[in-house]
């Protein structure tokens, strides 16, 4: 029992250090495929782990104390229950067909080895993050994978800067650098929410905090529940912390499908699932959750309409689906934003990685306007990305569909109806920008042979990685009874009112018929030869969303640049204060250094002279006291 | 007529000689291999040299722990067990940088493994006694071959370090030599014990002559641990001497030195000679300050690691002012970390030997030379940052543990001011450290192809530099065990 934790844990480890050893070679073939038969190794262990959680048997290990200091007492203590056992699945089968993926896709970069280094050290802090049963071990793992995300991300450091129209995310150092520091503000809040939560119930244990909540102070338990959103925020991208994840997609294509995708940003889902105890005591708190989620959801939604990079494209689908999760978080329906996170995984994954495929045959050029027509030449991927594009879109009987439609049931049934109102509209969005790209990649004219474009398909393992990801996104809606019953063992269940109940067919149908018209109306727009008539790009709102809202920009002007200017002046008085008072001593003492160097003549008779000297002058001392005494 | 005189066997216990015993002998197969067969190749002597003191180290740890023997002149007890451990190991990894891929003088000589295993005997003898007369003798042998070892290197510098070395030790041994005497004048015995007790006996009467004793005694270990103002031999023989030996002569005959330094002024400190205890501190104060600021203004490597061992020295010397159980089990803590983070620089520098000097032309190893390594050889620079940051105490490489005991052994016993004095010297040793690592890391290189640093590099160098980095950087596993043993030794043998 014991042993399957540590070998699902640290498989990925010892895969981490072992293409870390052979980090500075060129290529090694056998660097990927040791981490990746690591990663399976660690995947089956982690299935066999779920097995036996749906036995109801949970597994709770403690490796090692690792804090004792007074009262402190946090031990590396490892908990596989129904919430984890769901995560480490989702998160080692999406990593081993990355990773294999990335055998392909990598092929030809000089940093091959170095990459699975940082990929399976990514995978393992991701499992420490989600197995830990404390919150210190949670924030030990919530580091490790920002700081795996921030050298994925800045991969291709040696990329140079350009300016944001060229390139808006300006370079990946510059991308991967954002995303750390817009981590640390959001991290700073989830600090000061684990100091509270230490603070107030004497613990960081799950059980020992959730047992004790609900004797903390009202006004603690909300200060609580809003820190730890912070730092929620921070890694699952919500606005205003949310202009990373799209700019993060300088990172290779692999990265983004699982860091940026399918686990990393959906860490912020499930601290909030994981502190469902917390929540659930200040359901105000849950509600401004909701609020911002359906927000963000159609907020980012908005931005992919326009959009002609395919990333970036997907990346604000992500953003828009973290929030639909965040609506079923905060409003209480915990095992349905477990439900919409693990088959938002897949289909996500997926999606990702069709788009590297496309990357890769059109010469890592991502504007959708200069592709077109690529069906025949790359079938699989095309129908892999249909698949996943359908999944996402919601149409039954895909895995999107039931999750994403048990979301609408759950904001319906709150009677929250502006929030069920802006999803739905969000679903047609969402079918309408993922069937652009799909038209505009897929379909149409050819545009690329103009540029001298060569496309050609991935080799055949890399569509057969992809493959168990396809079959997932397709089947994993099926399970929902099944996980219904799984999750609610430990999380809280969700009941819909009888009304709901009896509203749930046209609540399908009127969701359906909007994603199917999205879909529809993308392919009759963009078929052929593309819009009648095109997008005005000098209209004030397609310049508001290709620009992002300007939140970048205006991140920039208010916050960056007087902050750069705050930072300069803090530096002249450092130099003049701070800095002229060390200079001081420091001179003083090199000074001191200088004279001292004058006893050492390495004249022999003048060092045996400065011995004798020595102990004449203790005797001498010696005399002096024993007569005084 | 005299009467026989009968001596059984088992009284002798001869058991506590054997560790010094194996040294001696295989230093003595040595030679006789020589005799037997010349031009034998130095790694068949390197590795018998291993072997011999394997099984030395391997009697050691056999030793039952507070045995006297041979008319109780060998005293077996933890502190010496746990220091003669601390030589053998730091030893057994001394002897492998012989084989160097450069030729060098020494090397070439059976007599100089010869010697140098009569040297660990001799050290081994001063730490398993508390006979005067015996460690007096363990002393000079040690001291006699290291002399030779130095000269051996065969270059101006050298023979000029070893006569230093030679003259200086001799006016130390003198110093010795009257410090016992007058100690066995007032009690009539030469083994600590018994003095101890014969002083408690008089009440420490007359109390002149007790402190000229413990004056002429501070002389002498001063001089074997480079205490201020005896200290000035250090550098010069650490310059003469080859880099390998530099650095363990900067452990291994200090140990020693300390074990007889605290057999010897511990109990006159516990007893409450307070004049002993302020001496020993304010010296030890001054050797840490004044080798610290003058290692500042150093402009060779294998200097300044010279000045800064003698701080160190200075540093442990509050160990034995402080004379605690906690304190005294800091000491070897430290020198256990110590020796592998040290051997570690010093092994740096000897693989970047080169035969003639071409960045200066008095010093191998001026800063220029390292200047920019990064870029030449990343790994060798970020190893030595690894022993320059663990020498200034950084953690969590390993000598921050051994400060860190130390300091916390002076806190506890009301020592704050000393506490602040050493945390504060640590501070500035950190500048000259990092000195070294702001010139690998942020200066332009002095020169294109990288050979110069590895000039004098072997398998078998990377390996003692591997051993020692990887001690240096595991360290924080197993320093709680070790300590635990060591003051369990400590506690055994009553310090």
């Amino acid at each position: 029992m014991e042993s399957l934790v540590y070998i699902a844990l640290f498989a990925p480890l010892l895969g981490s250090l072992i293409a870390a050893a052979f980090g500075t070679t060129p290529k090694t073939l056998f660097t990927g495929i040791v981490t990746s038969s690591l990663l399976a190794v660690s995947m089956f262990a982690s299935m066999i782990l779920l097995a036996m959680a749906v036995s109801g048997a949970y597994i709770h290990v403690e490796l090692m104390e690792w804090i004792g200091a007074g009262d402190l007492y946090i031990p590396f203590g490892f908990v596989v229950d129904e919430v984890s056992a769901t995560m480490m699945v989702v998160v080692t089968i999406v990593s081993t067909m990355v990773h294999i993926y990335s055998i392909g896709y990598m092929e030809h970069d000089i940093g091959f080895n170095r990459f699975f280094s940082y990929l399976s050290a990514f995978v393992f802090s991701m499992l420490v993050l989600v197995m830990s049963d404390n919150f210190a071990g949670l924030f030990i793992g919530w580091e490790g994978v920002g700081l795996c995300s921030w050298l994925l991300v800045g991969f291709w450091y040696h990329k140079k800067d350009v300016t944001r129209d060229v390139n808006p995310s300006i370079s990946p150092s510059w991308a991967a650098n954002e995303a750390f520091i817009m981590n640390r503000i959001a991290d700073l809040g989830m600090l000061i929410g684990l100091f509270l939560i230490y603070w107030f119930t004497g613990s960081l244990q799950y059980s020992e905090v959730f047992a004790a909540i609900g004797d903390v102070d009202m006004t603690i338990v909300y200060w609580i529940g809003i820190f730890l959103f912070i730092g929620a925020m921070g890694k699952s991208a919500q606005f205003p912390l949310h202009t990373w994840l799209a700019d993060a997609m300088e990172g290779p294509t692999p990265v983004s499908a699982l860091i940026h995708a399918a686990t990393m940003v959906t860490a912020g889902v499930y601290l909030v699932i994981r502190a469902n105890p917390i929540y659930d005591v200040v359901p105000d708190v849950g509600y401004f959750i909701a609020c911002l989620g359906a927000f963000v959801a159609m907020f980012a939604a908005t931005m992919a309409l326009v959009n002609r990079d395919m990333k970036r494209i997907i990346a604000y689908s992500t953003l828009s689906q973290l929030g639909y999760m965040f609506v079923a978080a905060g409003l209480g329906a915990y095992w349905i934003a477990l439900f919409h996170l693990a088959t938002h995984a897949f289909f996500k994954a997926l999606l990702f990685l069709g788009a590297g495929n496309v990357m890769h045959a059109m010469d890592d050029e991502l504007d959708i306007k200069k592709m077109g027509a690529l069906y025949r030449v790359m079938k699989p991927t095309a129908i892999f990305m249909i698949l996943a594009s359908v999944a996402l879109a919601g149409i039954y009987p895909f895995a999107g569909f039931f999750s994403k439609d048990k979301i609408l049931e759950v904001a319906f049934n709150e009677q929250t109806y502006i929030l069920w109102f802006v999803l739905w509209v969000t679903a047609g969005l969402t079918a309408f920008y993922s069937f652009r790209l799909i038209m505009y990649v897929f379909f149409g004219k050819d545009r690329h042979t103009e540029w001298g474009a060569h496309p050609h398909e991935m080799p055949n393992f890399v569509l057969w990685a992809m493959s168990p990801l396809a079959l997932l996104a397709v089947i994993a809606g099926w399970f929902e009874g099944w996980f219904h019953g799984y999750a609610t063992n430990l999380l809280p269940d969700y009941a819909f009112s009888d009304a709901t109940h009896h509203m749930v067919a046209m609540l399908i149908a009127v969701t359906t018929a909007v994603a199917l018209g999205g879909i529809i109306y993308a392919i009759v727009r963009y078929r052929g030869n593309g819009p009648k008539k095109p997008t005005n790009v000098n209209s004030p709102v397609y310049k508001l969303l290709i620009n992002q809202y300007y939140i970048p920009v205006i991140y920039e002007n208010v916050v960056t640049k007087p902050y750069a200017k705050l930072s300069s002046m803090a530096w002249s008085i450092d130099m003049k204060v701070v800095d002229a008072t060390v200079d001081f001593i420091a001179n003083s003492i090199y000074g001191a250094g200088s004279t001292a160097r004058g006893l050492q003549t390495g004249n022999l008779s003048k060092m045996l002279r400065l011995m004798a000297a020595g102990v004449a002058a203790l005797l001498v001392a010696a005399v002096v006291y024993g007569t005084l005494r | 007529m005299l009467e026989p005189i009968n001596v059984s066997l088992e009284s002798l216990n001869l058991g506590t000689l054997t560790p010094m015993l194996i040294a001696i002998c295989g230093a003595l197969a040595i030679l006789i291999i020589d005799l037997i067969k010349k031009d034998l190749d130095k790694s068949l002597y390197v590795m018998l040299g291993i072997l011999i003191l394997a099984v030395d180290l391997g009697s050691v740890l056999g030793q039952q722990v507070n045995v006297r023997g041979f008319f109780d002149v060998m005293l077996m007890d933890g502190i010496a067990i746990v220091s003669q451990v601390i030589i053998l190991v730091g030893s057994i990894i001394f002897l492998p940088l012989a084989l160097g891929k450069k030729r060098f003088h020494e090397y070439k000589y059976p007599e100089y493994f010869a010697m140098f295993l009569f040297m660990v005997a001799g050290l081994q003898f001063m730490v398993a006694t508390d006979n005067l007369i015996l460690i007096f003798v363990g002393l000079e042998t040690a001291s006699l071959a290291l002399y030779t070892l130095i000269a051996l290197h065969n270059r101006e510098r050298s023979f000029e370090a070893a006569i230093k070395y030679f003259t200086m030790g001799a006016l130390a041994a003198a110093f010795y030599a009257l410090g016992s005497a007058i100690l066995y004048a007032l009690t009539g015995s030469v083994e600590i014990g018994q003095i101890a007790q014969a002083l408690g006996d008089r009440n420490f009467e007359p109390i002149v002559l007790i402190l000229a004793a413990a004056i002429f005694m501070i002389g002498a270990l001063g001089f074997k641990l480079s205490m201020v103002p005896f200290h000035t031999w250090t550098p010069d023989v650490y310059e003469g001497s080859s880099a390998p030996l530099a650095g363990y002569m900067s452990i291994m005959p200090k140990v020693a030195g300390f074990v007889v330094a605290i057999r010897l002024f511990e109990f006159m400190i516990q007893s409450g000679i307070w004049w002993v205890h302020d001496t020993l501190m304010v010296i030890a104060v001054l050797t840490m300050v004044l080798a610290n600021i003058t290692a500042l203004v150093q402009n060779d490597v294998k200097r300044m690691l010279a000045f800064s061992s003698i701080s160190h020295a200075g540093f442990l010397m509050l160990a034995i002012v402080i004379g605690t159980t906690k304190a005294n089990s800091a000491l070897f803590l430290y020198f256990a970390l110590f020796m592998f983070t040290n051997m570690g620089a010093f092994t740096m520098l000897w693989i970047s030997r080169h035969k003639s000097n071409k960045f200066h032309n008095r010093y191998d190893h001026p800063f220029e030379k390292f200047a920019g390594m990064i870029r030449i050889q990343p790994v060798g620079a970020v190893i030595m940052a690894l022993f320059m940051l663990s020498l200034a105490g950084i953690p969590p490489f390993s000598l921050f543990w051994g400060k860190i005991y130390v300091i916390s052994a002076a806190v506890d016993s009301h020592y704050i001011t000393l506490a602040i004095i050493m945390a504060l010297n640590s501070a500035i040793a950190a500048y000259y450290y990092l000195k070294l690592i702001v010139y690998m890391f942020l200066k332009d290189p002095a020169q294109n192809d990288g050979t110069a640093y590895v000039k004098n590099a072997s398998k078998s160098l990377q390996t003692v530099i591997g051993i020692c980095a990887f001690v240096t950087l595991a360290s924080i596993m197993f320093v709680g065990p070790i300590l635990d043993t060591i003051t369990y030794m400590m506690q055994v043998s009553g310090f």
